[in-house]
């Protein structure tokens, strides 16, 4: 009898009844199958015979792929180290990267290994099998086709996919009453309907802003998040560099503050139907026959001199609308920009599939309500959630009986959906995309898709009766006339992560036509403004720790949303940061905390869209307030007549730091320069060379600094930073920084390494934020180091401060003696086993850089200059038997930032380019007089105000 | 009860040596123990497995427990350490500079005040260790050899620090042990039964009471006595230190060694007169320890006082002086900050309440000196926390400007130690004289011939 056929026995017994006999019996069967176990797996490890080509386990790989945001694409550059995609960088071939990512290119890594993903077929919220969903859709399909697509609907959200456009055109050729929806939840209809207006037919207009001397802004923020902040950010730096001559001059007039009204040289705060005007005053100026504006006083002077710059740089001056604005002024501002000759792109659309134009979320919403929908396919949208509240559209869903859903998530939509299939990640998925100038990529997996997912093309592909996968689809696509040269072009194209000479082709319009203005709007009680989120965008990073945790720029506010109010406001409402507030229009209203941010027009509140998510994952339901409820027709960014009231209640309104406005700190810490004072010699002057101490030298030093090979250092040049947090969410995903969750923040214990403070140079009234970057300062005398009592914090050869995490026992001595406070401190096991909600499970380890150690709990970290970088090229260099090159070693931060504020590189090297910025005249060192003769060191703000304007500098 | 013109120290008619000795000897030896004893022993043990238990947790989850944030990363476990190793120094300096200085009033009260000593020292000593982040690893503050080939960082006030306190509590046992040998012997001799005396015998290390005994006694204690000056100085001066070797504006103040080493004396005898009071209704030393007892503190914590107050006035002085922006708006701070209200406190107890023994009959008053000096020991913790609290939530990187709030599991820590102070006080009472019954039959000696000693 076997071992098994005797526990069987035995337990067969056991249900009778044990006996001394049987229970020993079944105890000795029990230690001799648990002997067994422990037998060696029987099958044979191989290693490789051939070592698959480029593969090293442990070097890293980088691959060209692009990501979307709001449907436009743009290029990244993939790290990926023994398969795993670790780290995107920007992909310098891009036109809309130029090298520089934005918080939610850096943050997507993190999106693909979330463990909340859709991971599985749903039907009705429980687990489905693929053969269950294709013998469901099988019956719908053959309907379609027989009824030449009568019912049947598809929701999308922005398509700028060639191959996806093909595919819909094709079904919707085949298909006749087939009708297409998109809904952009960040659309900027407005702009869309402007351009129509003023040059008849729908065209995309993209400013240049790097051609740009004079910029007025009327409530839009170039700077802003969006697809289009690297490029706008990088053109915006190219004329605040006081290494290129002339420096632009921004006139910014808006509603609420942004990041562009916080670079601006002049801002001008104004409720948005009172900003139409002023684009009524600068047309008329221009020479339009328009009726007189109603401004007041202030702006009228404001606009005045705005318009004389604009006109006094003609050819070089632009004037750019925002979404708050109505079709009209955007047409207007087509009409100035003519007018002054502005470097704008007039382009073709990229977001149509063939000719067609699709329909909208009303127009579905109407067809549902007349139950004219009997199938209905949503596509990466997720429309139960981000659809305007005033439609409450989850019931009108249903109306429809056969919903599909394809999504990341298991998210509002799928709840509401009665089939839901998960959707690749785009690290996981091959397809293509274009970016607003319409240059196209293609998008390449890094990985195999963690999950059973499809993606859009699948579905696609399913519903038109082919089954081929995305790959053969995309390859199709550009396959077409390149013939015998396809490999090679699309080996080419793979690699450089551009389509070459795909960008949207100019449209051909005529002159923009002087729209017909509607009268003047009258001041009608408290105005309300959206704003995509800095962070979370529209609510599709909802789930994404990273972007939880990112202080959004000027409030530094984490973990939610907050109705900012101006000073006024808030005293009027008898309000304070943090007391809740009953917002409503209409007939929704909502319940927010209050956050009071000077800078916003009187009668004018914001907000910010993306949160209140109820089925986000495990990270972002349940954080901030959903906004979408405000909502009442479509992507509408601007309320008029909204109710605010005071609820009795706070809820804390959680930031990682404060904005320094004491005048004596803000001149020491953040000098501003102006531009004609700095073309007449002026400057900080402060000395090039080493920094004067008091501070005893190191004694012994075991590595002089002397005879090393280099000397690192970084500058910030605080003029170009734009305060878009792209360093910032790089930093923590080059350098396994770990998330602390809302709870932790609360008690001031963030994680980030690099932090950005805000400086307001201005007063209450007009504030003027600036940002400054603070990393580790890698002080040369750094009061870090003598207070460590077991040498962990010591200084290397090379000039770094380094962190020796496994001799730290945690007595915290050196961050009390930072005075710039960088470093931080695992109060709790943060990424070792106390992880904040689901952060601790699997996959997510799998995003973690190899190259960088995970920190334990009690242990001190900061800032390390990304010496694993050093450390790589040093080894490089080593191994070619060369000097490691100039400038060939980047930090995280650096390859991040759009305007190229951060610049880090070797002091020995004559051509460095920190070596010519330490003697720019608004070189700084931060809190130089205490001795500690940082190693990274600052340029100050640069303004250039209008001499016209000084009142309001 | 009021004393003889010629007993000033020793409240009884006519006192005896045989009389002074059964007076400590027997609450150890004969009386039982009282039900006032039980109930404050079953109290502080209590607190002290709270402490256990808190401890337990916090070496499980991590100091994240506490209010102690990414700005503000000392808290209640540093102004802890300072306050209990500031208490500690009462006792060894009443036993030290009163010895060297022959005040011979001090033998009632120098036992109680150097079990004191031990017991704040050991306990101050528990919070470095249980304020890091890995406290598993706190002996690598010591120079022992390693396969790592590390050494301290011998630059770091912390490593001082570690040695001060090393020295310090090895010193206050030692010094209490010498003068415990005669008292232990004396123990042994009138101990009843045998466990007791072999407990005491062994202790007492053969004690014969032989003059030549006594004699190397008295040269070893004065020595002692003499060593205890400097090294208290010392100790508290490297506790400044921990502050004052940093670059922080508040911290940063050549004043910081002298102000921690006044502050020691101010909160240490606060702390001796606490207990003095409350050792004497327990054990009903009436006549031993008198009002006469209570004066002469209470003018030594009146001149702490006034150096304390000088102490502030000069940081105020130089902080405005020094010109540097980061000093004078600390200052303000002080003043008009998120902690005002505890700084007013702070200075209402250390400055201004103390004044109040100018008056004699404040200082003979043995109930006003109890508030006195409670109120004293809370003004000086409240010090502590904000030397920590004011500079860290105030210094140059203005943005990450925070303030501490303090969690439960904060307050937790530091009952449990007094809790545990008060255990183990209690406990040694039972075990070892709390008066040195030597030292009181010399005083009695000189009391009754006030020609000869003195």
């Amino acid at each position: 009898m076997s071992a098994r056929d005797a526990v069987t026995a035995t337990l067969q017994a056991a249900r009778r009844g044990l006996d001394r006999r049987e229970a020993l019996r079944l105890l000795a069967a029990h230690i001799a199958l648990s002997l067994g176990a422990c037998e060696r797996p029987v099958e044979r490890i191989v290693p490789y015979v051939r070592m698959p080509e480029q593969v090293v386990p442990g070097e890293p790989l980088q691959f060209a792929t692009a990501l979307p945001l709001a449907g436009f694409g743009r290029g990244v550059i993939v790290r990926s180290i023994d398969g795993r995609p670790v780290k995107i960088s920007g992909n310098p071939r891009h036109p809309a990267s130029l090298g520089s990512t934005d918080v939610f290119a850096e943050a997507s890594v993190l999106s693909l290994y979330d463990p909340d993903r859709s991971q599985t077929i749903l039907k009705d919220g429980a687990i489905a099998s693929l053969d269950g969903l294709r013998t469901a859709l099988a019956p719908r399909l053959r309907r379609m086709r027989d009824r030449g697509g009568e019912g049947v609907r598809i929701l999308t959200g922005r398509i700028t996919s060639p191959t996806l456009a093909g595919q819909l055109a094709a079904l919707l050729d085949q298909h006749p009453r087939l009708i297409w929806h998109a809904y952009e939840p960040t659309d900027d209809l407005a702009a869309g309907e402007g351009a129509h207006l003023a040059f008849g037919r729908p065209v995309s207009v993209l400013p240049q802003l790097e051609q740009a001397l004079t910029i007025l802004t009327l409530d839009a923020d170039p700077l802003g998040p969006g697809p289009d902040q690297i490029r706008n950010g990088r053109g915006y730096g190219v004329h605040r560099a006081t290494a290129n001559g002339e420096v632009s001059r921004l006139y910014a007039i808006e509603a609420a503050p942004t990041l562009t009204g916080a670079k601006a040289d002049h801002r001008l705060a104004l409720p948005p139907a009172l900003i139409a005007e002023a684009a009524v005053a600068v047309a008329r100026g221009l020479g339009a026959d328009l009726r007189e504006a109603t401004l007041p006083e202030e702006a009228r002077g404001f606009a005045a001199a705005a318009l004389a710059a604009l006109q006094q740089s003609r050819g070089r001056a632009i004037v750019l609308a925002g979404r708050t604005l109505p079709p009209e002024t955007h047409a207007l501002v087509h009409w100035i920009n003519a007018r002054l000759a502005a470097p704008v792109r007039v382009i073709e659309p990229v977001d149509r599939v063939g000719t067609r134009e699709a329909a909208s979320l009303n127009d579905l919403v109407r067809d549902l309500d007349q139950g004219a929908v009997e199938t209905l396919v949503m596509i990466g949208c997720n429309p139960a959630y981000d659809a305007p509240g005033a439609i409450d559209i989850v019931p009108k869903l249903r109306r429809a009986a056969f919903r599909l859903h394809l999504g990341h998530y298991a998210d509002e939509t799928a709840a509401a959906a009665s089939w839901h299939m998960p959707q690749s990640h785009p690290l996981e998925s091959w397809s293509d995309i274009r970016a607003t100038c319409g240059t196209a990529s293609i998008v390449q997996p890094l990985i195999r898709p963690l999950y059973a997912s499809y993606t859009a093309h699948d579905l696609l592909a399913t519903m038109s009766g082919a089954a081929d996968p995305s790959y053969d689809l995309v390859r199709k696509t550009w396959s077409k006339d390149k013939g015998e040269d396809f490999e090679r072009w699309w080996t080419a194209t793979l690699h450089d992560g551009v389509v070459a000479d795909s960008a949207a082709p100019p449209a051909k319009v005529g002159e923009p036509a002087l729209p017909s203005l509607p009268p003047p709007a009258e001041p009608t009680g408290p105005a309300l403004v959206l704003r995509p989120d800095p962070a979370v965008w529209d609510g599709t990073h909802a789930n994404n720790a990273w972007l939880q945790e990112t202080p959004r720029p000027i409030t530094r506010q984490v973990w939610g949303n907050a109705l900012g109010l101006s000073m006024a406001d808030a005293a009027a409402l008898g309000v304070e940061s943090g007391d809740v507030v009953r917002v409503g229009t209409g007939a929704r209203a909502i319940d927010v905390p209050a956050l009071v941010e000077p800078g916003h027009a009187r009668g004018v509140a914001s907000l910010t869209l993306g949160y209140g998510r109820i089925r986000a994952g495990a990270i972002g339901n349940g954080v901030g307030v959903d906004t979408f409820l405000l909502r009442q027709t479509g992507a509408d960014w601007v309320f008029d007549r909204v109710t605010l009231e005071k609820v009795e209640r706070r809820e804390e309104v959680l930031t990682t730091q404060r904005k320094v406005s004491e005048e004596a700190r803000v001149a020491e810490m953040f000098p501003v320069l102006t531009a004609a004072a700095l073309a007449e010699g002026q400057g900080l002057h402060a000395a090039s060379g080493p920094l004067p101490s008091l501070l005893p030298d190191r004694p012994a030093d075991p590595a002089p600094t002397e005879g090393a090979p280099s000397a690192w250092a970084m500058v910030i040049d605080t003029a170009l930073c734009i305060g878009c947090n792209a360093c910032v969410v790089a930093c923590q995903a080059e350098n396994n920084v770990p998330v602390v969750g809302p709870e932790e923040v609360a008690r001031g214990r963030e994680m980030q390494w690099l932090r950005i403070d805000v400086y307001d140079h201005g007063t209450p009234e007009h504030p003027k934020p600036g940002f400054q970057p603070v990393p580790c300062m890698h002080c040369e005398k750094a009061p870090c180091e003598p207070v460590c009592p077991v040498a962990a914090s010591v200084h290397d050869g090379e000039g770094l401060n380094v962190q020796v995490y496994n001799r730290c026992i945690g007595t915290r001595f050196c961050q009390a003696n930072c005075p710039y406070k960088v470093r931080r401190f695992n109060f709790f096991g943060y990424a070792d086993g106390q992880e904040y909600a689901n952060l601790g499970l699997d996959p997510y380890p799998a995003q973690r850089n190899p190259e960088v150690t995970v920190r334990a709990r009690g242990v001190m970290e900061k800032c390390t200059y990304c010496i694993q970088r050093i450390s790589a090229a040093r080894r490089a260099a080593a191994r070619d038997g060369v000097a490691t090159p100039t400038d060939a070693v980047t930090t995280a931060c650096q390859d991040a930032c759009p305007t190229r504020a951060i610049v880090f590189g070797d002091l020995k090297q004559e051509a460095a380019a920190v070596n010519r910025l330490k003697r720019d005249p608004r070189h700084y060192a931060l809190l130089g007089h205490l001795g500690t003769q940082p190693r990274t060191t600052y340029l100050a703000e640069l303004r250039n105000p209008d001499p016209k304007l000084e009142g309001n500098a | 009860m009021t004393a003889e013109p010629r007993h000033v120290w020793i409240a009884s008619p006519e006192p005896g040596y045989g009389e002074v000795t059964a007076k400590v000897a027997d609450p150890i030896l004969v009386r039982r123990v009282g039900r006032r004893w039980w109930i404050a022993t079953a109290l502080s043990f209590a607190l002290v497995l709270v402490f256990i238990g808190a401890i337990v947790h916090l070496f499980n989850t991590g100091i994240g427990l506490w209010g102690v944030n990414t700005t503000v990363v000392w808290g209640f476990a540093i102004a802890n350490y300072v306050w209990w190793i500031a208490i500690a120094s009462g006792g060894t300096l009443i036993s030290s500079i009163l010895v060297l200085t022959r005040q011979e009033w001090r033998s009632s009260i120098n036992r109680f005040a150097e079990t004191m000593t031990v017991l704040a020292v050991a306990i101050s000593g528990l919070y470095p260790i249980l304020h890091l982040g890995r406290p598993q690893y706190f002996y690598w503050l010591a120079p022992y050899p390693n396969t790592m080939q590390v050494w301290p960082q011998w630059r770091s006030a912390l490593v001082w620090d570690f040695w001060a306190i090393t020295s310090y509590l090895l010193f206050s046992i030692l010094f209490l042990y010498v003068s415990l040998l005669p008292d232990l012997a004396t123990l042994r001799d009138r101990a009843r039964s045998g466990l007791a005396q072999g407990f005491y015998g062994v202790l007492a290390l053969g004690w014969r009471g032989s003059a030549r005994h006594w004699q190397l006694h008295r040269r070893l204690h004065v020595t002692l006595a003499g060593l205890a000056v400097p090294l208290v100085a010392s100790v508290h001066s490297i506790v400044g230190l921990d502050f004052a070797a940093s670059l922080m504006p508040g911290w940063q103040e050549s004043i910081f060694p002298p102000y921690f080493v006044f502050g020691a004396v101010f909160s240490g005898f606060a702390m001796v007169l606490l207990l003095a009071a409350l050792t004497r209704w327990g054990l009903a030393l009436d006549e031993m320890i008198t009002p006469d007892h209570f004066d002469a503190m209470a003018k030594i914590i009146l001149a702490g006082s006034i150096a304390m107050t000088c102490s502030y006035i000069a940081e105020w002085f130089a902080a405005w002086y020094s010109g540097e922006e980061a000093e004078r708006s600390l200052l303000v701070y002080l003043f008009t900050g998120d902690y005002a209200p505890l700084y007013w406190t702070q200075l209402a107890f250390n400055c201004l309440l103390p004044q109040a023994l100018w008056w004699r009959g404040v200082r003979r008053h043995i109930p006003a000196m109890v508030a006195i000096s409670a109120l004293i020991l809370i003004g000086m913790w409240i010090e502590r926390i904000l030397i920590i609290w004011n500079t860290l939530s105030h210094e140059y990187a203005a943005a990450m400007w925070r303030t501490f709030h303090p969690t439960l599991w904060d307050w937790v820590f530091f009952a449990g130690s007094l809790g545990l102070f008060v255990f183990l006080y209690l406990v040694l009472l039972r075990l070892v004289p709390a008066v040195s019954m030597h030292e009181m039959r010399r005083l009695v000696h000189a009391e009754s011939k006030p020609w000869q000693e003195r």
